[in-house]
């Protein structure tokens, strides 16, 4: 072990590095924590405060009044509904897209792609949007979380930097076998392409489960809702308090509209917890790539 | 059978196909990107529900001469200028510190950890962000505490209620939430250096400070060059601004939490005065596509290299 020597320059920076990270990693860390502890222990109890490390009082009775309000579980059931069937769809379209555009002999290619980067620079704005919305009679309809989303210029350039770095040898001996494209995209590409597959789904994916602007204005139907507006009217106490003893009525329980707000905040950030961690591998490579280009 | 024939053929199903794969992507472009901006012309309208889009009578700019005379429009571009300007300089630095930290980590494993769990606040809601602003900054909450306790403060701070707080409350969110993020690219640009230079400094004697600042900052320089310029041209619209106007301000603070993104919607949506809140809009995106464009035509200047 003695290869290596440190010097007091080495160990000082190793401190210092140490020391500063653990405090960043406290400060990130651990409001998240602090919703799962206080998720975990017991309401009444937890009205007395001070629980900063552990539960003081465990039970997962919070959890179980979570999964009794028929509001929160349909909350719960349309967020995970449009987060797959948003994320799956926006997927393929902007992957499909992306290799086409790759592809030299595409006609009208250069229009295509001018069209698309006019979109970042300008867009029509949130009254226009409503009124097409409107007109489409997607107000109050559940393809209002799927449809406007389906294709994101920004992904797409992430996917065309990826399909290029693919050897040309894996379509031209399939060219000449008699592969279309279609075939070639399904079969060759895609199988090949996990890792940008994974970091553009986690991305969309996040903000399909996170986005509230959608629900709150475009949609006005209660079966429709989404975790996050559920979230909204748990924000502010007081609102809470009615919504609580609307859905608790006299019925006993230890469970404080505060506790079941921290389990409801745990559920709706543990997907992403236990997705990120198995994604970022990838995506920190794919990022590399799309950065290069950019 | 002719060989040139059947390839022509074949060159054209494989256009339609690829025209095919592209044509979802086009349509959503065209329908959720391209409609809404014939809708624009409402701005310098007299709309009304009757008359319907392209209804109602020309106003020409009024409503623009409107919203100039319009106080909360003052307050509200005043705020989202000042928002937006705060985070830029507060935000923009600390993701390459972090960058360089980590690098510094004598330990790999402790450095994937670090990494992960400081990404993760990226990935919340703003939902999130704001309950758990709400219940941390409360008056009886655990920040308030830890500075009573340590002697900092003599009564607990209102920081959702006191106006003269939400710039600096923004801008920490903002630290809060990106910082781990940004650094994710940073971080991407020092692991690129080739081991060669590291090794050739030290045969000459550098250490560890030294080495961070002659390898491992100009390695980055340019990147931290080309997201600045991309920060300057979002200015306007500022990311998170509309998210904690919208979700942390209140009657208390509304004074500095108030944005244009918020005063869009409350003229549009809440109050339906569709016409008004596309003016603003538009006032709104003209302003980002000026910044973008100057922000673009800078980057030029001093890379060489259209960002876009």
């Amino acid at each position: 072990m003695n290869a290596i020597k440190l010097t007091w320059e080495d160990k000082a920076v190793n401190a210092a590095a140490v020391l500063i990270s653990l405090v960043l990693l406290v400060v990130a860390a651990y409001p998240l924590y602090y919703v799962l502890i206080n998720s975990l222990n017991d309401g009444a109890d937890a009205a007395s405060g001070h629980i900063y490390f552990y539960p003081r009082k465990f039970s997962l009775e919070n959890y179980s009044m979570v999964f009794k309000q028929s509001y929160l579980i349909t909350g719960l059931g349309m967020s995970v509904a449009r987060t797959i069937v948003g994320t799956a769809a926006a997927v393929l379209v902007t992957a499909m897209a992306a290799y086409a555009l790759t592809k030299e002999k595409l006609r009208f290619k250069k229009l295509y792609l001018a069209m698309a980067i006019i979109t970042m620079y300008f867009s029509g704005g949130l009254i226009p949007l409503y009124f097409v919305l409107n007109e489409l009679h997607l107000l109050n309809n559940f393809l209002v979380y799927v449809l406007p989303s389906l294709f994101t210029f920004f992904h797409c350039l992430l996917f065309m930097a990826f399909f290029r770095e693919l050897p040309k040898e894996l379509y031209e001996s399939a060219y000449i076998d008699g592969a279309n494209d279609l075939y070639i995209f399904f079969k060759i590409v895609i199988p090949l392409s996990m890792p940008v597959v994974a970091t553009i789904s986690l991305f969309v994916g996040v903000n399909h489960w996170n986005d509230y602007f959608v629900p709150s204005f475009f949609i006005s139907r209660e079966s429709l809702q989404t975790l996050p507006v559920i979230l909204i009217r748990l924000l502010s106490l007081s609102e809470a308090q009615q919504q609580i003893q609307q859905y608790l009525g006299n019925h006993q329980s230890k469970v404080t509209m505060e506790s079941l707000r921290y389990a409801t905040l745990f559920v709706s950030i543990l997907p992403i917890t236990l997705l990120y961690p198995l994604v970022q591998r990838f995506f920190v490579k794919g990022m590399l790539v799309g950065s290069i280009k950019a | 059978m002719h060989p040139r024939k059947i390839k022509t053929s074949r060159g054209w199903d494989n256009q339609l196909i690829l025209q095919l794969m592209l044509l979802p992507a086009l349509l959503t472009l065209l329908i959720f990107s391209y409609l809404p901006m014939f809708g624009i012309v409402i701005a310098f309208k007299d709309y009304n529900v009757l008359d319907g889009l392209f209804g109602g009578a020309w106003v020409g700019f009024d409503h623009f001469r409107e919203m100039f005379g319009d106080e909360r429009f003052h307050s509200a571009l005043r705020n989202t200028l000042a928002m937006s300007s705060i985070k830029l300089v507060v935000t923009f630095l600390a993701p390459v510190l972090f960058a360089l930290i980590l690098n510094e980590l004598p330990l790999a494993r402790f450095k994937k950890w670090t990494q992960t769990l400081t990404t993760l606040p990226h990935f919340l809601s703003y939902v999130i962000i704001a309950t758990l602003t709400m219940i941390f900054l409360d008056p009886k909450g655990i920040v308030n505490g830890l500075l009573q306790s340590l002697g900092l403060t003599n009564g607990p701070i209102e920081f959702l209620a006191e106006p003269g707080h939400f710039w600096t409350l923004g801008a920490s969110l903002d630290l809060w939430q990106e910082t781990g993020w940004g650094a994710i690219i940073y971080l991407a640009a020092i692991t690129g250096i080739n081991t060669e230079i590291y090794e050739a400094a030290k045969v000459d004697g550098a250490g560890r400070l030294r080495t961070i600042w002659h390898i491992n900052l100009p390695a980055i320089r340019s990147a931290i060059m080309v997201l600045l310029i991309l920060n300057i041209g979002s200015l306007i619209y500022g990311g998170s601004n509309f998210n904690q106007s919208y979700l942390l301000g209140n009657v208390f603070n509304r004074d500095t939490s108030y944005v244009l993104g918020y005063y869009t919607l409350d003229n549009g949506l809440l109050q339906m005065r569709y016409a008004f809140a596309t003016a603003v809009d538009l006032f709104q995106s003209c302003i980002s596509l000026v910044l973008l464009l100057a922000a673009n035509w800078t980057a030029k200047k001093i890379n060489g290299s259209n960002i876009f």
